[in-house]
């Protein structure tokens, strides 16, 4: 731990070249909170009374309790750089202190949203792969959303004590496992990455350049090549009695690095490195990794662990490592742990991997300005972002709510991109739905207080500038979930995030004691705040449902509902899950509505978009903000579309941004646009509330193929043309074969062989399929991946648990959205009564309406 | 029989005499209200008829209208429109409606804000297309009205200008919401009018020979009641003007007649009509 004064912190801020900015993410269970303890004990700033208990980041009951993080906790640290470690910094620096803002996320896939929000505030990211498991699905999901914000990422190669005590894997095949893992994580980010790298340069992992660690977060253990090269190199530089230069030193490391990786032999009888494996007398090498690095690791806790007391006391001595007393009568694991962090220090190796290979502001802010700010990339405040100017206007992105002591009031915690926050700044206080020139989600307010956020603990500071990380106290009430904050008049937002997973269960809560309803719709609303990802709905019926993104997400929601935010008892449904409403096949008449007054015609038709286009939009590939000729050249390219119409896409739905689309495809109709406004409200209101069961729709495309209007604007107005165009649209709807979509998980499972078939009996009955299995190579165990139903997926964990005797560990991420076969107006299928039941609970009339409801004659 | 009477524009004693034994006769007695107004409200029509009115809105009308002609083959209906019933707003739709389920019906004339506009001095054979200038809010601003008044005055033709009234309309919130919450009823005045129309004589604007802020209007206001307004000035002066109480319409002029000059000159604001000789080319 390092005692700093809070002007001391302050100062290390303005030395924006020496700041990291990090989060750590991995999968569930990878071992990212027990990792960053031992960062924490070696650096965590701001000593404490409380320092040296576990999972320092975990800041939650909870999350002690369950094991798991839930909530993603800042945390800074300051790291002191070895003067001939400089040499190894490819970027700007000033000075030999880091700064490092520490980001512990959760794994668990229900919590992604927390991951998003943490990785919009980083450069840089610790990526941490259990060697055991290898690259999970949440790994993917979690480092495919870093590449896409543009992070950088380095690899932590974790639980090598399992590997070595449960599995005893070969040395050799250890190696294997290794390089399977650093190959895995390289395709991810090649898939997901830009060509080239892109502004970023090339970010692929790679040991030989030193961004890959391995180690034991449990035992406080880790190295990189750097490490072990460095030894060699002091070894031979005491030799040959050499003072090298950093610089010198900084060369011969990193050669020495290349050739401790890979096709590299090592011959001990001629002391020389060879390119292939058979030595001088025939004998079969075995590489350098495992000769020089994972023989003496192994030699090591065979000795420890098998008591072989003289063999270890010799080890001890040859390798230097002094024992405190106290750890010197210790014996077995404790005895090892002791000897490992003494020998390879896990905070070391990683503090040295994140100062000298992930990005500071200055570096990361260049690349990252054009995917963060929505404005134009030349105006003032895209130049303090893209020049990381403590001197330029503020510009700074709210990313989430953090609960306060203080019932109900939240620290609003985010980034400083450009400029300078402090207390009592008059700031623009800008919501998503702002637009630059109106007043729509606008608030101009003092800032009452910047705090610097530390794990549990928060301090007072009078400002921080831009690359920092810093809490906001006075903000919280003006904005719901994030937002952009700054002084600039003409600033635009800064882009939303986008999640990876979607709100698709759902579940409805009420009070038990009706007179506590005020303090259940006050709890929701700091629900709302609290939690990056969830959704509080009051529906038509009066019903307050909470979505979120999964069973685990939602019993988390719920509890904090009803014991931190509404503080009353609550009763709550059984979870349901959200359907869409699609179509299949194009409308197969051409549908008219008339408008009440019946001077006015609306003909349109309903289709289905190709396959994948839904995808692009909800990926934003293809977006309502994009330029209208980009758009349209997308569309002719990838989906075939009329170049012409392509250009006519009035709106998309529901929420101005959904995956519907609204296309003109009328000929020469006079005075059109007068009426574009109010048909697209009401294609809002149809893409919104489906004719099906009021769901949202999905997939659907509406042509507005002609229009005959009333030759007087006063009989065409909104009043007569919205509810017309949600008749048409409905009308749409249901001559083109409406369809029922529901979400799917895709389900990873991993468990050993002998309960591979309890699995398929489980998921079989769930509607469930395989379409992989595959055993992890140097391990018994097996993974199999699946797709699954959510609807089918409410106590999927404990059927599963209970058919495999407790072996096997599903994650559940939300993957796509996929027809439900059968025709909702036939009573014979499973859609007509999903949407039965649907109707029934929202309170709507039963059945779904006839077309005639909709469809006027000519 | 449906009976659809026409109320003429003023008071409860417009109403024809043909009218008002109608309406004595018939068994149900609909007044429709959300097209026009009279100055007068429903209590003092009933008063004046001796007899019990049904208010028929804009829902009863368009979204029930099966509800209005219930039982008309056998008795009679009566449905009262403001004006004339094939004036301002056309009920064709009732009238279809009627003769689909065979209902026959009979229709009662009176006056119309179409014919009585007369009064101000213009003469109606020189009027082109009838256009509404309607409420321009943040997201909806048509502009279709324009265009006709242009083209009527390309042809030297008067533009009657009927204007807005929103009565009972749904905020669009309310309408998804379906909710039955209705806003305030309004009504536009002249001096609105004339400031939607001024926009279009802005610097930027100006693409052919429009309007121009000197272009000579009329505006009325309560057209055959006691107080009735009619004031002749150009249209930057009636963007300031207050002519009272609804219901107001407005005229663009066209080529005016020397005989028709003469009649404004009786209701013309000062200097109105200073520049109609020299700039402005209506009266060319």
């Amino acid at each position: 731990m390092v005692n700093f004064t809070i002007d001391q912190i302050r100062a290390i801020m303005d030395k924006k070249a020496n700041i990291r900015n990090m989060s750590v993410i991995a999968h569930v269970d990878h071992g990212k909170s027990t990792l960053t303890d031992s960062l924490v004990s070696k650096a965590g700033i701001i000593a404490s009374s409380r320092a040296g208990e576990t999972r320092f980041t975990d800041t939650r009951k909870d999350e002690q309790e369950r094991c798991i993080t839930i909530k993603s906790t800042a945390i800074s640290l300051f790291y002191e750089l070895h003067d001939n470690d400089t040499a190894f910094i490819k970027q700007g620096i000033n000075g030999n202190g880091f700064l490092i803002n520490l980001i512990d996320s959760p794994g668990h896939v229900d919590f992604s949203s927390e991951v998003t929000a943490a990785l919009r505030v980083t450069d840089g990211a610790l990526v941490v792969v259990d060697c055991v498991s290898g690259v999970c699905v949440q790994t993917e999901t979690v480092l495919r959303q870093a590449i896409a914000e543009r992070i950088k990422p380095v690899l932590m190669m974790n639980k090598m004590d399992r590997a070595l005590l449960e599995l005893q894997l070969e040395p050799e095949r250890l190696y294997q496992t290794f390089q399977r893992i650093i190959e895995s994580v390289n395709v991810i980010i090649s898939t997901y990455g830009e060509d080239d790298g892109g502004p970023m340069g090339l970010i692929f992992i790679d040991p030989v350049i030193g961004t890959v660690g391995f180690g034991s977060g449990l035992h406080g253990w880790a190295f990189t090549l750097k490490q072990f090269a460095e030894k060699f190199i002091a070894k031979y530089a005491a030799k040959g009695d050499l003072t090298l230069t950093p610089e010198e030193r900084c060369k011969k490391v990193e050669a020495m690095m290349k050739k401790l990786w890979g096709e590299r032999f090592f011959d001990p009888e001629t002391n020389k490195f060879t390119k292939t494996c058979s030595g001088s007398k025939n004998t079969v090498l075995s590489r350098t990794f495992v000769h020089l690095i994972l023989d003496p690791i192994y030699k090591m806790f065979d000795a420890i662990m098998n008591f072989k007391k003289e063999e270890a006391a010799a080890m001890l001595e040859k390798l230097d490592i002094k024992l405190d007393t106290e750890d010197k009568d210790k014996e077995g694991k404790p005895l090892l742990k002791a000897v490992m962090r003494r020998w390879l220090p896990a905070g070391e190796a990683l503090l040295q991997m994140i100062a000298i290979h992930l990005p500071s502001p200055v570096t990361a802010q260049k690349y990252r300005c054009e995917l963060l700010y929505e404005g134009p990339g030349d105006d003032e405040a895209a130049m303090g972002i893209k020049n990381c100017d403590s001197a330029a206007p503020l510009m700074m992105y709210i990313s989430k709510m953090v609960p306060t002591t203080d019932k109900g009031r939240f620290y609003a915690f985010g980034r400083v991109f450009s400029g300078t926050v402090s207390t009592g700044l008059k700031v623009r206080i800008m919501g998503p739905n702002y637009t630059p020139g109106k007043k729509e989600d606008l608030y101009t307010k003092q800032i009452q207080r910047t705090i610097l956020m530390m794990g549990r603990y928060t301090e007072p500071i009078e400002d921080v500038p831009c690359g920092n990380i810093v809490g906001l106290v006075g903000v919280d009430q003006y904005l719901i979930k994030t937002g952009t904050i700054t002084t600039f008049e003409a600033a635009h937002n800064m882009r939303v995030m986008k999640f990876s997973v979607s709100p698709v269960v759902r579940v409805a809560v009420e009070v038990k004691n009706p007179a506590d309803l005020p303090k259940l719709v006050e709890g929701l609303k700091r629900l709302a705040k609290s939690d990056p990802m969830v959704q509080c709905i009051i529906e038509e019926s009066g019903e307050h449902i909470v979505a979120g993104a999964g069973e685990l997400h939602l019993e988390i929601c719920l509890k904090d509902l009803e014991e931190d935010h509404a503080c009353v008892p609550l009763k709550k449904s059984d979870p349901v899950v959200s359907y869409r409403e699609t179509v299949s096949e194009e409308s197969s008449i051409m549908c008219l509505s008339k408008s009440p007054n019946k001077h006015n015609r609306l003909f349109m038709k309903a289709r289905p978009f190709p396959d994948g286009l839904a995808e692009d939009i909800e990926k934003g590939d293809v977006t309502p903000r994009q330029e209208l000729k980009a758009r349209a050249r997308y569309l002719v390219d990838k989906y075939e579309w009329d170049a012409g119409e392509a250009r006519k896409i009035w709106c998309f739905g529901p929420d101005g941004t959904g995956p519907n689309l609204l296309v003109d495809v009328t000929k020469g109709v006079q005075y059109l646009n007068e009426i574009k406004d109010s048909v697209v409200a009401g294609f809002q209101w149809a893409s919104k509330e489906g004719v099906l069961c009021e769901e949202n729709m999905r997939a659907c495309r509406y042509d507005v193929h002609d229009v005959s209007l009333h030759t007087d604007a006063i009989h065409r107005g909104g009043g007569q043309i919205i509810p017309t165009a949600r008749r048409v649209l409905y009308a749409c709807q249901l001559t083109a074969e409406p369809r029922l979509m529901e979400p799917v998980y895709l389900v990873e499972i991993q468990c050993p062989e002998a309960v591979v078939g309890g699995i398929y009996g489980v998921l079989n009955r769930r509607r469930g399929h395989v379409f992989e299995e595959c055993q992890v190579m140097g391990t018994p165990m097996f993974i199999v991946k699946a797709f699954l139903p959510v609807n089918e997926s409410f106590g999927f964990t404990a059927d599963l648990r209970s058919n495999t005797g407790g072996q096997a560990f599903p994650q559940c991420v939300f993957d796509h959205w996929q027809i439900l076969p059968g025709d909702p107006k036939d009573a014979t299928t499973k859609p007509f009564q999903v949407v039965a039941d649907i109707r029934k609970r929202k309170g709507i009339k039963e059945g779904i309406p006839l077309l005639d409801n909709y469809l006027d004659k000519m | 029989m449906l009976y659809l009477v026409g109320l003429g524009l003023g008071d409860a004693k417009d109403i024809t005499v043909k009218g008002l034994e109608v309406v004595r006769r018939c068994s149900r007695v609909y007044l429709e209200a959300y097209t026009s107004v009279l100055t007068v409200g429903k209590e003092a029509l009933e008063e004046f008829y001796g007899r019990e009115l049904i208010l028929a809105d804009r829902d009863l009308v368009e979204l029930e209208a099966e509800e209005i002609l219930k039982e008309a083959d056998t008795s009679d209906v009566a449905f009262l429109v403001v004006g004339d019933p094939f004036g301002a707003t056309t009920h064709s739709d009732l009238v279809l409606r009627a003769v689909h389920a065979g209902i026959s019906y009979r229709v009662v004339h009176n006056a119309s804000i179409m014919n009585a506009v007369g009064c101000c001095g213009l003469q109606l054979y020189s009027f082109g297309e009838t256009v509404s200038i309607v409420f321009w809010d943040d997201d909806w601003k048509p502009e279709s009205f324009y265009d006709k008044i242009k083209k009527n005055r390309s042809m030297g033709l008067h533009s009657l200008c009927l204007l807005d009234i929103k009565v009972k309309e749904q905020s669009i919130e309310n309408l998804m919401r379906g909710r039955k919450v209705y806003e305030p009823p309004r009504f536009m005045s002249v001096s609105q009018a004339a400031g939607q129309l001024l926009e279009f004589t802005l610097p930027t604007r100006v693409v052919s020979t429009g309007l121009t802020e000197d272009t000579l209007c009329v505006g009325v206001a309560r057209v055959g009641a006691e107080d009735q307004v009619i004031r002749t000035a150009t249209l930057r002066q009636l963007g300031s003007c207050d002519l009272g109480p609804p219901l107001h319409s407005l005229v663009v002029t066209g080529r005016l007649h020397p005989l028709e000059v003469d009649m404004l000159r009786l209701s013309a604001a000062p200097d109105a009509l200073a520049h109609l000789e020299v700039e402005d080319s209506s009266t060319s």
